[in-house]
């Protein structure tokens, strides 16, 4: 059951398993709200923090996982950063201008940004990582360049440079990139990839020879040089991750002296872990806050986050064929009371969701309809529909009853009790569910693939700053036989299509985006492919003498600002 | 004895053809598993990467290939991790072999001697709770009580950390820190094999006692205690020293679940979580690994066996 | 985890006639006497008759089933009032006792027929093994060698990933995949019967192999496979527990004593009763089990006459 895999949502934004968190433009500093006037301070001393897994590979231009990212995204900043706050992008290691036509961006980088050995981080720095990632064999985000100009010719071995991207030949940190399109997401997914050291990597990418990598360079998972607030210091295989502070930073040496991330089986093992001080950071499950809230060694932070637990409706299912009719999907809409649901599942820490963006994000709609619990109109739908309540009490039409399977995956608290919910909720307006547990291994390739067997799903999506949700709601992102998708749920709509075409660009004003998500998520909230049930808040439990935390909707993990963090004596 | 090692060898060929096909056939992709959080990724992709880790071959050509890479000692390349399958094991071995070593000796230390005071005490309130435990120490599920011990001596009494092989902050050289971290695991991991020998050597005490030969020395009139002590309990070793070999079976599968629940780094932990990655490479190396050691150890315990029981070999 | 290493402890069987009233009268005899083994038995066909009563028992006595929620109830504590929550209720508010009951027709289940199965094939297969030798003996020495040097676990967990659980199929992979102790103890004892006069005496007379086998082979083997079987039931229990523990097994809703324990352990710190109640059911029948498979050796096995 530790399957440690299941504990994580699924991630779903463009670059947002790179991005590291946010921060305010680097010359100032809010002081956090809970920060008592009284406190310096201090240097010293180290966090513990938990995962359920162990970290894979520490290049960003190889990896993909939660854990890793975690953990490289402390050795490796960004050019650009996200506001934790607002989830707007700011500039961090590097600060831009756009060309008029939105295709080519130009960068210059702080001039006071270096590597930890004292090397300056330098354009060529991005261009190794992009041509690091290009040219690996074993990264899962090949396609991650694709709209820079050249990158899929440098990536086929047709080029022995990226044409795209100019380093300016007088000053070693500016440099220009151009795209093929304007593309409003790139800010975030291109230039949200951490730059890797030139002086290390660079021997590795050899532009004449597509065979040559660095896939297996030892420095991958040994890197000596960091650009974050940490530097690597020791492996302990399976066990733990040693980073030490890097003095050299270039928004001040952080405070902290050690972070640590310790693998934990689960969250009952994390949460004895916190009582006891063997961990001194670590996001909770909402069923722990009743028992970890009274412990006087420990403060809990909630925030709400952008991502959200849904039920997805499968149409054209051929099962479940009554999920193409708009009416039985809003029907199991009312006929869900939501305020059970967030108080059963989520113990009160959620919000209400009613459409893809969450209320904290700049995209979210106003004036959607909540689907207030309404048995009586829930029933009214499903009769309007053609379906009549048989003797056995669930509902039917041409003699098929109103029954389908809910699956969901196993080792995951919230969501197996989301599914007994609610399952026992529509029972009660006459749909007959069939809850169904699966391992999330075999679950996943199940619904990319579009296995027909799975009728309707609860599952999450981890959702970052970035509004763009294509690869989710566009009908090219419905899986056919001949490749996978994550519009599992198989709708089409192409008013739909069009709007988040226009998200896209080319005008990548705010303004325009937000007026193309604003009647997007009111068409779904209509349409109700999903149910979009709750946001559940980000819950981070920490030792109470950590001060400096400062959390915000846009940073999953509350440490945008770690560099800022001390200990208390 | 040229026999049974010959013998272990199309063993093991058995075993890797089994094992190849059963994780194969199973339903999903390591791939689409691995690469599920990319927003980037496309189809052609995902193609490529099956085709690097030569996923796109037919079953018997994997494995042929898998085959000629073992013969040089190549397991290939972990999914998940991309660094050599076998490299990644052996650097968790230490860990197991530490948590089967430290059960192994409290199971001789404890099991022995409960094993011979029962039979000697045969049918005293003392037997009869050595008897219960013997069994009871076997009919616990081990993950259970692994749980409650934690919960109890980490949680409630904090006496002991509660997982790991290491407090944050200290190194391998702390002897005393890596005892604390390794009491409670190796003690749950060798609490069935503790019960399980405390009744077999009971039994094999209570028939030592009652063979012929221990009558004789009986009638020659020698002293209860002499007899026993010197005749019965040499006797009685026999099995101890042969059921060795069993034993570490019992501690290659155990040791997984312990590792488990006490989150400790081990092989058996990394092979369980490759199986549920399907991470390929790394599962048949771990089973391969662990059933090497297995065909080891009853080789080493038949061994023993015929060295030690001469009329064994006559047979 | 038990194996059934523990075959290498039975002793050799000393009666050299056919089975008889004598040997298991005398057996009867040596069983009554001894409470530990009547105790564990009652207990057991208490819990397998509080388990078959589960829908009775649930609907009479507790007033609920194993399904109702009650949200509002989520970890109720123990408490006498109502009956459903005598062993207090779970996340969902389901009567934790009534949960149990059932989880006991799963787990109860999935031992005993997964015993029978794994019974069936390791008699069959020792017969044939001990009795024909030659070609047949080494084919299927060989491959239980083969399947006894996996680790049963890596073993059940691979064969669980391939296939969604239920409680039949994980019965059947269980079975199919327990059956080498025996076959091995089987074969060991056939090789030993078939020199015996009375095969001799059998063969002279003309009879076929087969009746020879079953006839008069398999009655002198009897016995202890009785006690094989009541260690195996045990053992299957307790494999069944941990991997529905691990997640591999029976998959909730549906109760199994095992997944109980997977559930209830992420919730540890708001109700421990959870924990403990599945925890104390596995180890119960468990106990019982192997005790009585203790006392029926002990009872069958003339070596120890005397010795209660």
């Amino acid at each position: 059951m530790k399957s440690t895999r299941a504990m994580r949502m699924f991630v779903s934004v463009l670059g947002a398993a790179s991005l590291v968190a946010t921060a305010c433009a680097p010359s100032s500093t809010t002081p956090p709200a809970t920060q008592a006037q009284a406190e310096t301070p201090v240097a010293g001393g180290r966090i513990i923090e938990g995962s359920f897994s162990d970290i894979q590979r520490l290049n960003p231009a190889t990896s993909n996982d939660a854990t890793s990212s975690g953990i490289s995204g402390k050795i490796y900043d960004a050019l650009v950063n996200v506001d934790a706050k607002t989830g707007d992008p700011i500039p961090w290691l590097g600060k831009w201008t756009v060309s008029a036509d939105g295709l080519t961006y130009s960068w210059t980088i702080e001039p006071k940004a270096n590597w930890s050995d004292g090397k300056p981080i330098i354009a060529d720095d991005f261009v190794t990582r992009v041509k690091a990632q290009l040219r690996s064999k074993v990264t899962p985000n090949k396609s991650q360049f694709d709209k820079v100009e050249g990158a899929k010719d440098y990536q086929a071995g047709k080029a022995t440079s990226i044409s795209g991207i100019k380093v300016d030949a007088s000053d070693p940190k500016k440099f220009t990139v151009k795209f093929t399109d304007a593309f409003c997401p790139a800010l975030l997914s291109v230039f949200g990839a951490a730059p890797l050291p030139t002086h290390i990597f660079g021997k590795y990418t050899v532009d004449s020879d597509i065979t040559k990598n660095v896939d297996e360079a030892p420095e991958n998972n040994n890197p000596p040089v960091a650009s974050g607030p940490f530097k690597f210091k020791e492996w302990r295989k399976g066990d733990q991750v040693i980073l030490s502070r890097n003095e050299s930073y270039f928004l001040g040496a952080p405070l902290l002296d050690e972070y640590v991330l310790k693998v934990v089986a689960d969250s009952t093992a994390a949460s004895a872990q916190l009582k006891t001080g063997e961990l001194t950071v670590n996001l909770i499950q909402p069923s722990e806050i009743a028992d970890l809230s009274k412990q006087d060694s420990l403060k809990i932070y909630r925030w709400q986050d952008p991502g959200y637990t849904y039920i997805g409706w499968r149409e054209q299912s051929p099962t479940a064929t009554f999920f193409n009719d708009k009416r039985v999907r809003q029907a199991l809409a009312y006929g869900i009371n939501m305020k059970d649901v967030l108080q059963a599942v989520f113990f009160g820490e959620g919000t209400q969701m009613f459409s893809h963006h969450a209320p904290v994000s700049w995209a979210a709609a106003t004036g959607l309809n909540p689907y207030a619990y309404d048995k009586a109109k829930a029933e009214s739908l499903l009769k309007d529909a053609g379906y009549a309540k048989g003797a056995d009490g669930f509902y039917a039409k041409e003699g098929k009853t109103l029954g389908f399977t809910i699956v969901t995956n196993q080792g995951n608290k919230t969501r197996e009790t989301f599914l007994q919910v609610a399952a026992e909720q529509y029972k009660q307006i006459g749909v007959k569910v069939n809850p169904k547990l699966e391992a999330f291994e075999a679950l996943v390739p199940k619904l990319t693939g579009g296995n027909p067997e799975v009728e309707a799903v609860i599952i999450g999506w981890q959702i970052g700053a970035e509004a763009d949700s294509y690869t989710l709601w566009h009908s090219s992102s419905i899986p056919t036989p001949e490749k996978g998708g994550n519009n599992f749920v198989f709708y089409k709509n192409p008013r739909i299509d069009t709007l988040l075409d226009t998200g896209r660009g080319p005008d990548c004003s705010k303004e325009t985006r937000k007026k193309a998500y604003q009647e997007f998520n009111q068409i779904l909230n209509e349409d109700q492919p999903y149910n979009f049930g709750i946001s559940g808040n980000r819950l981070l439990a920490t030792a109470s003498n950590i001060r400096g935390i400062d959390p915000g909707s846009f940073s999953p993990t509350g440490e945008w600002n770690i560099h800022k963090w001390w200990i208390k004596k | 004895m040229i026999r049974r090692l010959l013998y272990a060898i199309p063993t093991l060929l058995g075993i890797s053809v089994i094992v190849f096909f059963l994780t194969r056939l199973s339903p999903g992709d390591p791939i689409r598993i691995y690469t599920f959080g990319s927003q980037t990724i496309t189809e052609d992709d995902i193609r490529q990467l099956r085709a690097f880790y030569g996923l796109d071959q037919p079953l018997p050509v994997q494995y042929v290939t898998w085959l000629l890479g073992v013969v040089r000692g190549d397991f290939g390349m972990s999914l998940q991790y991309h660094q050599p399958a076998l490299g990644l094991l052996l650097d968790r071995l230490p860990a197991t072999l530490q948590l089967a070593s430290a059960a192994l000796i409290l199971q001789i230390l404890i099991g022995v001697p409960l094993g011979v005071y029962a039979a000697l005490r045969r049918g005293s309130w003392v037997d009869n709770a050595i008897r219960v435990f013997g069994v009871a120490g076997h009919a616990v599920p081990t993950f259970w009580l692994g749980l409650l011990a934690i919960i109890f001596f980490a949680v409630t009494l904090r006496v002991l950390p509660s997982q790991g092989l290491l407090t944050v902050g200290k190194d391998q050289s702390d002897i005393v820190d890596r005892l604390r971290h390794l009491i409670l695991p190796a003690f749950v991991l060798a609490l069935a094999a503790i019960a399980n020998y405390s009744r077999y050597l009971r039994t094999e005490t209570l028939d030592v006692i009652a063979q012929d030969f221990i009558r004789t020395a009986h009638a020659k009139g020698l002293r209860n205690r002499t007899v026993v002590y010197t005749h019965a309990l040499r006797n009685a070793l026999i099995p101890v020293v042969t059921a060795l070999g069993g034993l570490l079976a019992v501690l290659v599968s155990g040791s997984l679940i312990i590792e488990q629940v006490f989150t400790w780094p081990g092989a058996g932990q990394f092979t369980y979580a490759a199986a549920r990655a399907k991470d390929y490479p790394v599962i048949m190396a771990g089973v391969m690994l662990a059933s090497t050691l297995l065909v080891i150890s009853y080789l080493i315990r038949d061994v023993l066996y015929a060295v030690v029981d001469p009329r064994i070999k006559a047979r | 985890m038990a194996t059934t290493a523990q075959a290498g402890t039975l002793p050799a069987i000393a009666p050299l006639r056919r089975a008889s009233a004598g040997l298991w009268s005398d057996a009867w005899y040596r069983l009554r006497r001894d409470r530990l083994t009547m105790a564990s038995g009652a207990i057991l066909t208490a819990l397998i008759v509080l388990s078959l009563g589960a829908p009775l028992i649930a609907e009479y006595v507790f007033h609920t089933s194993f399904e109702e929620q009650s949200l509002l109830k989520a970890y109720a504590a123990p408490t006498l009032d109502p009956p459903g929550y005598l062993l207090g209720a779970d996340e969902v508010g389901r009567s934790q006792v009534v949960r149990l009951l059932y989880g006991g027709q799963v787990s109860l289940f999935v031992g005993f027929v997964g015993m029978l199965m794994s019974l069936t094939i390791g008699v069959g297969l020792g017969l044939v093994a001990g009795f024909f030798r030659g070609y047949i003996d080494d084919g299927i020495t060989w491959f239980i060698t083969t399947l006894n040097s996996i680790p049963l676990i890596f073993l059940l967990i691979l064969v669980t990933t391939l296939f969604t659980p239920g409680a039949i199929t994980l019965t059947i992979i269980i079975g199919v995949l327990f059956w080498t102790g025996i076959t091995n103890f089987v074969r060991g004892q056939t090789f030993a019967l078939r020199e015996r006069e009375f095969v001799t005496a059998a063969r002279t007379v003309g009879a076929s192999s087969g009746r020879i086998m079953f006839k008069h082979i398999l009655p002198n083997v009897l016995p202890l496979i009785f006690v094989l079987a009541a260690i195996d039931v045990g053992t299957i229990i307790l494999a069944e527990s941990a991997l529905s523990y691990l997640g591999l097994g029976i998959m909730p809703p549906t109760p199994s004593w095992g997944n109980m324990l997977t559930n209830a352990s992420s919730y540890f710190n708001r109700a421990w009763w959870l924990v403990v109640s599945p925890g104390v059911m596995v180890f119960l029948t468990v106990l019982c089990l192997y005790l009585i498979g203790d006392g029926l050796r002990d009872a069958l096995d003339p070596r120890l006459k005397g010795a209660d």
